[in-house]
């Protein structure tokens, strides 16, 4: 068994903790873990593709995913999910995206417009068997003060969805561990997101 | 913290922080180092938990001074480490050499991490294989984070029993890649020594330089021949074409050949300086062809080349030939290669996709990397421009402030090394009548930047560059990492910080130290300076804001808040586009209609320095609500 996750989001935005967080869920489970996090000067406001792999030791070895094997892209930003579709392709990939523009300065220092969601979509729409939008972030900063909360509800998205095969109360310890200091929020927001995966909104 | 966990634990590390955890299980009992990306987390790691464990870490002001010291320790019998990025190897490289004569007494193990692609690194990809061929001293090379644990461990090891410093180099995808690591027993660090004078091991005077050069090749002979077979892998396979590999790259040929339903048979080397000849030419003999798969460089390429020579020479090496001699590898530059050596085909044509994937992402917004919300490099770099204009040459240099290349600002005219902008100025206002400006962060000038600074003074040019050091209290680049000027130590001492503008004195140098998120006070200073004639500098000083607003929400204080006052905007774009404020968006409400700017108040750190530049005054302070 492989199952392939891709985070991408923007630096400051979490993605990396939220990967930690479902690495120790797979490995919680006996899963042989790998991945990588591709930052340095991108770090600071620049994009952040991130991969957590984890399945059986003999079949998982590279610590990136293979261009058009994602089994499921988590896009913390819309913009983002577009340049994502380097890991997708129409068979087998399953976008979640947040509905959250981070829109970059460059749109305004270059005079580009930030594409409306449904333009977005339309891009995507080739490479994803099938894409979920939700306002995660925006849930976040209303439920818990903080759109930094957005990242542990969509993991419960996805989740509750059944995008993600990890058990819940794997992910739920991860969660403990990985965030101590705002651990019952965090909890809550998974939940949150458990609930609202399973209310399953029709797919775009 | 999970690098810390029990032994027999399962867990994921970084493969830095595996290779932590196997100097733990060493004992290591001395660690120094100059923080670099993709090395950095190594000592982060430490920095975390060296006061718990009870060995001694320190971040040192080079990675020079770091491999000095490291070296001492260990001369006198205490377990040490020192690690560095590839260009950090370039700054050590002058004290190593003497140190394979020499050797060491307890194990010291010197870790560098490569960075093909130039993930964290602006200047080259060197590929630091070459350098252990010079050094005369052996290098393992782990290709994920279990076996960045089990070789740190085994370098100490080796590296004691044969008295020789050890290198252990790693590439970003090893640095930074997850893994699953078992964890084994951690050992309680020996931390105090002696040294015992031994001229016979550390006078490297002629002639007796000859006599520890001629132990120091037989001792590399020894190393060979006792671990060249035994740490080296074979993987048996089917078929008389070989793969032969090491780090990173063997993980990808691992998994390719499995997409492809291939199974050849596989040489891993794990010790690749020395390799073992007899390791190579018994994998070679049989084969009718190889394929020798590593990034960068054909360092083992050459060498089965060399060898085949004698043990095969029918046998036919493919390597470089189908595949480039730069940037890093993955699954996708490496199938290609497979298929066409093996005549499989996977069925994905990646340069098909990657077409599709360039039309769907066409006209997107590019998202570059930028200087974070509040960074006191933006305000100086607006206010240094405002002063000095498009024609002056902005002399770059290593750190956060290296994106100011990008637009609006163009201010790093060229990036070389560490505190190599105020060198290479030096050499312009020699030779022509331009105005230079050299930019120097805080951690590069007590780092690299004091020396051009006496040459300023040594050897006037008259008309001499202004240096601006940005001083924002830490390394912040590589992750907030204290330097000699914070005023606390890598294990959380406090010391008295050294402060810039008296050691820029000390110099020589004419000073003026002014606020970095003022734009009069950097102008006033900015303006007196340029016409002075002597070395001069200009520390701007100023906080990085990540760093105030850590501090904020640990006494659960917030920071100010700004906002755009739309009946006084007139929608000059100022703000958007010259200060290039990412906390700063601009929006059309209806397609095609009048542009709105706004500040996102998740991310404004409250600088103020936008209030400052607008020129209608329509930029105030507001109260912030809820966290």
């Amino acid at each position: 068994m492989k199952f392939d996750v891709m985070l991408t989001g923007v630096g400051g935005e979490g993605v990396l903790t939220t990967q930690v967080m479902i690495a120790r869920a797979a490995n919680i489970e006996g899963h042989y873990v790998r991945g990588v996090q591709l930052h340095g000067l991108a770090q600071r406001g620049g994009v952040i593709p991130t991969f957590i792999r984890f399945g059986s030791e003999k079949e998982v070895s590279s610590p990136g995913i293979m261009q058009a094997n994602a089994d499921l892209i988590l896009a913390f930003e819309p913009l983002e999910a577009v340049r994502a579709t380097y890991y997708a392709r129409k068979e087998k990939t399953t976008f979640v995206i947040n509905d959250y523009p981070l829109v970059p300065i460059y749109a305004s220092i270059f005079n580009i417009s930030y594409p409306t969601m449904s333009k977005i979509t339309k891009r995507i729409r080739p490479f994803a068997k099938e894409i979920h939008v939700f306002n995660a972030s925006h849930l976040g900063k209303e439920k818990f003060g903080s759109a930094i909360f957005g990242n542990t509800i969509l993991v419960g998205i996805v989740t509750g969805i059944g995008l993600l095969p990890l058990k819940q109360d794997s992910l739920r310890e991860a969660i403990r561990v990985t965030a101590p200091r705002e651990m019952e929020n965090n909890i809550k927001a998974f939940e949150l997101g458990l609930q609202l995966g399973r209310e399953k909104p029709s797919a775009r | 913290m999970d690098v810390l966990e029990e032994p027999g634990k399962k867990v994921v590390l970084l493969g830095n922080e595996a290779i932590v955890r196997g100097a733990l299980e060493a004992g290591v009992g001395f660690v120094a180092a100059y923080p670099g990306t993709p090395s950095s987390e190594v000592p982060m790691t430490f920095a975390r938990i060296a006061k718990k464990v009870g060995l001694y870490f320190e971040y040192s002001s080079n990675e020079k001074v770091a491999f000095e010291a490291a070296t001492g320790a260990a001369w006198s019998g205490v377990r040490a480490m020192t690690s560095q990025k590839h260009f950090g190897l370039n700054v050590a490289a002058d004290s190593i050499p003497p140190v394979a004569y020499t050797g060491v007494r307890a194990g010291f193990v010197v870790m560098v991490a490569d960075d093909p692609s130039g993930w964290s690194s602006a200047q080259s990809e060197q590929d630091t294989r070459y350098y252990v061929r010079m050094f005369k001293m052996p290098m393992l090379e782990p290709s994920n984070p279990q076996e960045c644990l089990d070789y740190t461990k085994l370098a100490f090891d080796i590296s004691e029993e044969f008295e020789i410093p050890v290198f252990l180099r790693t590439t970003t995808k090893i640095s930074h890649s997850i893994g699953t690591v078992k964890l084994g027993k951690m050992k309680k660090p020996k931390i105090r020594g002696r040294f015992r004078k031994d001229p016979d091991k550390y006078y490297t005077l002629k002639p007796h330089l000859q006599v520890l050069h001629d132990r120091l090749n037989k001792k590399l002979k020894q190393i060979e021949e006792k671990y060249g077979l035994e740490l080296n892998k074979v993987f048996a396979g089917e078929g008389k074409t070989g793969i032969i590999t090491s780090g990173v790259s063997f993980e990808y040929a691992k998994e390719a050949l499995l997409e492809l339903g291939l199974n050849p048979p596989i040489a891993k080397i794990n010790l690749t300086h020395p390799i073992s000849k007899g390791f190579v030419s018994d994998f070679i003999k049989d084969k009718e062809a190889v394929f020798v798969l590593e990034e960068l460089e054909p360092i083992l390429e050459n060498f089965v080349k060399q060898i085949a020579k004698e043990a095969n020479p029918n046998l036919v090496i493919h390597g470089k030939d189908l595949l480039p001699r730069y940037g890093e590898y993955n699954l996708e530059t490496v199938i290609p290669a497979f298929e066409k050596i093996f005549g499989k085909k996977l069925g994905i044509n990646f340069d098909d996709h990657k077409k599709k994937v360039d039309s769907a992402s066409k006209g997107l917004t590019p998202r570059k990397p930028v200087l974070c919300p509040g960074c006191p490099h933006r305000s100086t770099f607006y206010a240094v421009k405002k002063v000095f204009g498009d024609e002056t040459i902005y002399a770059g240099d290593i750190g956060c402030y290296i994106l100011g290349i990008f637009e609006p600002f163009n201010m790093q005219d060229f990036v070389i090394s560490m505190g190599a902008g105020a060198g290479v100025s030096h050499g312009i206002s020699l030779v022509s009548d331009q105005d230079v400006v050299a930019f120097v962060g805080d951690s590069t000038f007590f780092h690299a930047g004091m020396p051009p600074l006496l040459n300023y003074k040594y050897n006037d040019a008259g008309k001499n560059p202004l240096v601006v050091v940005l001083d924002n209290a830490i390394t912040a680049m590589t992750g907030h990492q204290p330097h000699p000027g914070s005023g606390f130590t890598g294990m959380g001492e406090k010391v008295e910080p050294v402060k810039i503008e008296d050691v820029v004195k000390a110099l020589g140098a004419e000073v003026r130290v002014s606020s970095a998120f003022s734009q009069k006070q950097l102008n006033t200073a900015l303006q007196e300076l340029k016409n002075l004639k002597g070395p001069k500098v200009l520390v701007s000083r100023g906080e990085c804001r990540l760093l105030t607003r850590r501090q904020f929400r640990a006494k659960g204080r917030t920071l100010p808040l700004y906002e755009i006052d739309q009946e006084k905007c007139t929608r000059c774009g100022i703000c958007a586009n010259d200060l290039a404020c990412p906390a700063i968006v601009k929006s059309t409400v209806e397609p095609g209609g009048e542009p709105v700017y706004s500040i996102n108040p998740d991310i404004c750190l409250g600088c103020a320095v936008c209030m400052q530049i607008c020129p209608e005054g329509a930029i105030h302070i507001v109260k912030r609500e809820g966290k």
